[in-house]
């Protein structure tokens, strides 16, 4: 799987801040949970690769809903790469390599599932909802307006319970306080978001008993686990196989939350 | 071209033949094998794996890496398998790759860097010895060695009875003159000396007041560093009579060739892995073009440099 340079199909704001990246894609296939490194320009600043999560595969249909013609990311603009990234147009070419990375494993039939994001959290989880077609959606957001994309989770009949932080959207607070309620042992959570929220949802699903899957970000250089700049600290668990350290783009980004020091993350 | 014609891009350094000039640096490449999926290694000149040390070793905390302008902080500590897994585990899946593999390492102590070269000296398909004298990521050892020239000088020397393989010596920019560095590990015995190792630098998130790093400071490499690399390599090759490997944010051809006008018999390609794993391939591809569009051999090429 090496570079590929692909054609942007579309690159349009959601929101002021979240752009939705339309990019034609034939092979290789993509997992839900599995990500993408982007060069958003041909220069020398920013010089690394982005990781995103991928949103969507464009085009799939029936069995075969992984196989399409193209694939959708969202991202937020937040920095300098994003931005360029947010000035490019249709017909652009970008260079890519992917997909990269441990996507979410397929729960027991069954089990309960739950997803949790927070943020832009919420982009790997739709590819994921998209494929098992069941469960429901805890959605945590600053605000209302960055709850825009739920809409696609309705269609998918998935019931969504929302929290925002200014109390705009559902429960005035975070989204980990929905998640108390609604699991059991049977449970299985797939959670992605800001450290601080996975920390909690791992501790919670700890207490509760129920598995709990978590898709982490971290700053990472390469992508392929070669230069070992996106390290987490492993739970005690893990050391028994001699693995103080994680990669999360090549051991992750989904990792089992029992497998993580969410003390030192 | 006729068959018979020897190869413009070869090049022998420290006596080990080099298909061409293009090596990979140490810490960029894994440990060779990972980048089987992204690109053909036989296209390279060498290979030069992660730093070995006698143990394994888990590395540093999180944030280990930060985006600079054109560049990039690391603060990995030096994580590795140890020598020991890599030559039962990593070295065997390089056999029959038609490329040469240097092994980069080093220790805390100068028994440590003693120990690990004895233990390289006997494996299979090693071409020889990097040693890292220059990491500014450890707490022990490395930099001290890499900034005080008479304890650089001891290691290369006891690396140099430890070992029958041609040792490399990789130099730290983090001094006052590293010409008087080169020369002391010259005197001491070194095959060859390979420059420049990452330069030491800080980010501040000005929103916590704190470093964006874990460790505070890490290793500044990338373009950012070039023009600094560049310098150096020249005024070693003014100071040494020990081939140079020259490297410092080569990102394409025309990059590795400043350094080997400059002076340096071979070039090392970093960090532009993480950007592009295919970018040393790439580098050697651009290399061979230059040269034959010039009619001229990298040899020739080598310090080629005409000032004033």
């Amino acid at each position: 799987m090496q570079e590929q340079t692909v054609e942007i199909l579309y690159n349009e704001p959601v929101s002021s801040r979240y752009f939705r990246l339309g990019l034609k894609w034939k092979t290789p296939a993509i997992a839900p949970g599995h990500f993408v490194m982007l060069r958003v320009s041909d220069g020398l600043d920013p010089l690394l690769r982005r990781p995103f999560g991928v949103y969507k595969v464009l085009g799939g249909k029936g069995k075969d809903r992984l196989k399409g013609d193209g694939i959708e990311l969202i991202y937020q603009v937040v920095g300098k790469g994003t931005g360029i990234l947010s000035g490019k147009t249709r017909g652009e070419i970008l260079s890519v390599l992917g997909p990269l990375g441990n996507g979410f494993p397929a729960p027991h039939p069954s089990a309960d599932v739950v997803m949790i994001a927070g943020g832009m959290g919420i982009v790997p989880l739709y590819l994921f909802a998209s494929t098992i077609k069941r469960g429901s959606l805890l959605f945590g957001a600053r605000s209302k307006v960055e709850t825009l994309v739920a809409k696609d989770f309705k269609a998918l009949g998935l019931k969504i319970k929302f929290a925002t932080e200014d109390g705009s959207l559902g429960h005035k607070g975070y989204v980990t306080d929905l998640l108390r309620g609604v699991i059991t042992p049977a449970t299985t959570v797939y959670a992605c978001g800001p450290a601080p929220m996975l920390k909690k949802a791992a501790e919670i699903c700890a207490k509760e008993g129920a598995r709990c899957f978590v898709s982490l970000e971290r700053a990472m250089a390469c992508g392929i686990g070669v230069c070992l700049g996106c390290a987490v600290k492993a739970s005690s668990h893990n050391e028994k196989e001699n693995k103080n350290y994680i990669m999360v783009c090549s051991d992750g980004p989904v990792f089992d939350s029992a497998l993580i020091d969410w003390d030192r993350i | 071209m006729k068959k018979t014609k020897e190869n413009p891009l070869a090049i022998v350094v420290a006596g080990i033949k080099l298909k061409n000039p293009v090596m990979t640096a140490s810490g960029t490449f894994g440990y060779g094998s990972e980048f089987v999926p992204y690109t053909d290694l036989s296209k390279l000149g060498g290979i030069v794996v992660k730093g070995l040390s006698l143990k394994p070793r888990q590395g540093n905390p999180s944030p280990r890496i930060v985006e600079t302008p054109c560049g990039m902080l690391n603060a990995i500590g030096l994580q590795n398998v140890g020598v020991e897994a890599f030559i039962d585990e990593k070295l065997p899946k390089l056999k029959g790759v038609d490329t040469a593999v240097v092994a980069n390492i080093f220790g805390e102590t100068l028994d440590e860097y003693i120990e690990v070269a004895k233990r390289l000296d006997d494996a299979e398909g090693v071409s020889g010895i990097e040693i890292n004298i220059s990491c500014p990521n450890v707490k022990k050892g490395g930099i001290v060695f890499g900034t005080d020239p008479l304890e650089a000088a001891k290691v290369v020397s006891a690396v140099k009875k430890a070992t029958r393989l041609p040792i490399i010596t990789k130099l730290s920019p983090n001094v006052t003159d590293i010409k008087l560095m080169a020369k002391a590990v010259e005197d001491a015995g070194t095959d060859a000396v390979s420059l420049i190792n990452t330069l030491t630098g800080m980010v501040i998130d000005i929103e916590k007041r704190r470093p964006v790093l874990a460790t505070t400071t890490g290793g500044l490499s990338g373009p950012a560093i070039r023009p600094v690399a560049v310098r150096m390599v020249w005024q070693v090759s003014q100071a040494v009579s020990v081939p140079i490997i020259g490297m410092g944010g080569i990102m394409t051809a025309k990059d590795a060739l400043e350094f080997i006008i400059a002076g340096a018999s071979a070039v090392q390609v970093g960090t532009a892995n993480f950007v592009d794993p295919d970018s040393a391939a790439k580098v050697a591809e651009g290399i061979a073009g230059y040269v034959a569009r010039h009619g001229t051999t990298v040899k020739e090429l080598v310090g080629s440099l005409t000032t004033g």
